[in-house]
């Protein structure tokens, strides 16, 4: 067989060079701002100057010295622990659910279930707002919690889906016909092959609840201020250089994170 | 497609969907419902609430001039960000599909899904640093003495695109990847072969293939970006025109919310009716070149 470089014209070469020196620069502009983040973060000034002539620990110092902000993670903390099994768990039984089913009006579950995605968080945000506010749950943990689990949500769904979708049906078929229980046919054989699914369906909505904003300003009390939180308000009100230490520490989770979905279903069937 | 039919199986799952279904119709249809109804009702000067209906909500958003060009200028940087974000999508899907290293291909990955798992506060904060008067870029144009006094890159429209399409490229790039890597390679080699050059048969063989992957992601970066209010509240300032920074404020800092909830619906059903002309289009033209 001939090569590439032997079939391809020169002009086809130029062209595909030049694709790949726009894809290569798209990338890191993707890339931008993590970079910024870390330079500043371990910036010794306020704002990080460019080359950095030395680095400073003194925003994570101030982090972890500040009661108000490690309140924030205590928050944040709190909600990841409880949004993260809750939308596993409903995520899981929905997805295998809506693999299992037929019915008229599938579709449009379907699309319920996976719209949180699309609706703008502004309108999820008044919509849950108002209502808590009629149930008195508007500022609770309770309340931020609903709202975490309704945005992560979709992405439980959809890890679990994909890994349903790549089991063999025969072996819950076997399972049923040689007298298990379809409870019990779902707990020892779908379950457990699931389970790369349902992992990185936790790490999502982990990942989501922790970093969650846009909803959560209208469901947030004095009592209840999230990490994203406050850090929305302190961009918008004023300037406090300890968030260039607390976004690393965002950066430094989405990495743990990637690492978790990789070993689960594997990062190209995560989106 | 055989399914379990045994009805014990059947029913064992209507049980497991029900949870979830419980939870949405409490927190999603019920709370879209009484939004609607909210919508509805007139406010007295104090912003009480009055139990008659009315629509003087709607006629305060369709009769405003304000309210009229917050949603022109949302519609405008939304179809810009999505526009934008297929352009750059192209080249960094090819790249990602053309990639032949494992590897390498795995770095693309994790540039690509980081920043949905980072916070979007987290990367506005980050564009906030660069374009800042003392921030990054400034800074550099002062070293480089391309500059003598700090140019004002923050707190307008343009910084607002800028960090919409670097937040929702990944939305555009995906997509776009998936479609083009479902291209059999035997199509363009059979047209080069043919004849045809490389741009003859990306136009007339690749391209036509992969629009729509790029309506897709165009789609979800269209409603992204016509529903956010952090990124352009914190790059642009509180006083851009923009739908979204509108509702935020009058729910949260004026407190009106029968207005607040018929701006998102009046919002909602916007973007909604454009996304479905533009998925309607894409499924026209998915019949149309792959016919089925």
């Amino acid at each position: 067989m001939a090569t590439d470089r032997d079939l391809v014209p020169a002009s086809e070469r130029l062209w595909r060079w030049f694709c790949m020196v726009a894809g290569g620069l798209v990338y890191l502009f993707l890339l931008l701002p993590v970079l910024v983040i870390f330079l500043s973060a371990f910036s010794p000034t306020a704002y990080p100057q460019f080359p950095p002539k030395m680095l400073s620990l003194r925003w994570f110092q101030a982090f972890f010295e500040s009661r108000d902000w490690l309140k924030a993670l205590q928050v944040s903390a709190w909600l990841l622990l409880i949004v993260t099994p809750l939308t596993a768990l409903l995520g899981t039984t929905a997805a295998y659910a809506l693999a299992r089913l037929t019915f008229r009006g599938r579709a449009v579950v379907q699309a319920l279930l996976l719209s949180p995605l699309i609706i703008p968080q502004v309108v999820l945000g008044i919509a849950l707002l108002y209502v808590l506010t009629g149930v008195g749950l508007a500022g609770s943990l309770t309340g931020l919690a609903i709202g975490h689990i309704l945005v992560a949500l979709p992405y439980a769904v959809r890890t679990v889906s994909v890994s349903l979708a790549s089991i063999d049906r025969k072996l819950e078929t076997a399972s049923m016909s040689l007298g298990a229980s379809p409870a019990y046919t779902f707990t020892h054989v779908t379950l457990p092959l699931i389970k790369p699914g349902i992992v990185a369906g936790a790490v999502f909505a982990a990942v989501t609840s922790f970093g969650e904003v846009s909803v959560s300003l209208f469901l947030t009390a004095p009592g209840t201020v999230t990490m994203p939180v406050r850090i929305f308000t302190y961009i918008d009100q004023t300037f406090d250089p300890v968030v260039n230490a607390v976004s690393a520490i965002f950066i430094v989770l989405a990495v743990v994170a990637l690492v978790l979905i990789e070993r689960t279903i594997g990062l190209t069937k995560a989106m | 497609m055989s399914r379990v039919s045994s009805p014990g199986a059947s029913l064992f799952s209507w049980f497991l969907l029900a949870p979830g279904m419980l939870f949405l119709a409490a927190f999603l249809v019920v709370p879209a419902i009484l939004l609607v109804v909210l919508s509805l009702h007139d406010v007295d000067g104090m912003l009480m609430v009055l139990p008659g209906y009315s629509i003087a909500q709607y006629l305060a958003v369709f009769t405003s001039s304000v309210y009229a060009h917050a949603l022109g200028t949302t519609l405008w940087v939304a179809a810009l960000t999505a526009t934008l974000c297929v352009l750059l999508a192209y080249p960094a899907a090819w790249l990602l599909v053309n990639t032949r290293s494992r590897s390498w291909r795995t770095v693309l990955y994790v540039i690509l899904i980081s920043p949905l798992l980072t916070s979007v506060v987290i990367r506005t904060f980050a564009w906030i640093v660069l374009l800042a008067q003392n921030g990054l870029i400034n800074d550099v144009l002062r070293h480089l003495g391309l500059i003598d006094a700090p140019l004002a890159l923050l707190w307008n429209m343009k910084a607002v695109v800028v960090a919409y399409v670097q937040v929702m490229l990944p939305f555009a790039v995906l997509p776009l990847a998936t479609s083009l890597g479902e291209i059999p390679a035997a199509l363009p080699r059979a047209s080069q072969s043919l004849g045809a050059d490389a741009r003859h048969t990306f136009l007339h063989v690749v391209l036509p293939l992969s629009i729509p992957g790029m309506m897709t992601g165009a789609i979800i970066v269209f409603a992204l970006a016509a529903g956010s209010y952090v990124t352009p509240l914190l790059i642009g300032g509180r006083l851009q025109p923009l739908l979204p920074i509108a509702i935020y404020q009058q729910a949260l800092q004026i407190a009106n919310l029968p207005l607040a909830a018929a701006l998102s619906l009046s919002l909602l059903a916007v973007t909604a009716t454009i996304a479905g002309l533009m998925t309607y289009v894409q499924k026209r033209w998915e019949r149309r070149v792959y016919g089925h």
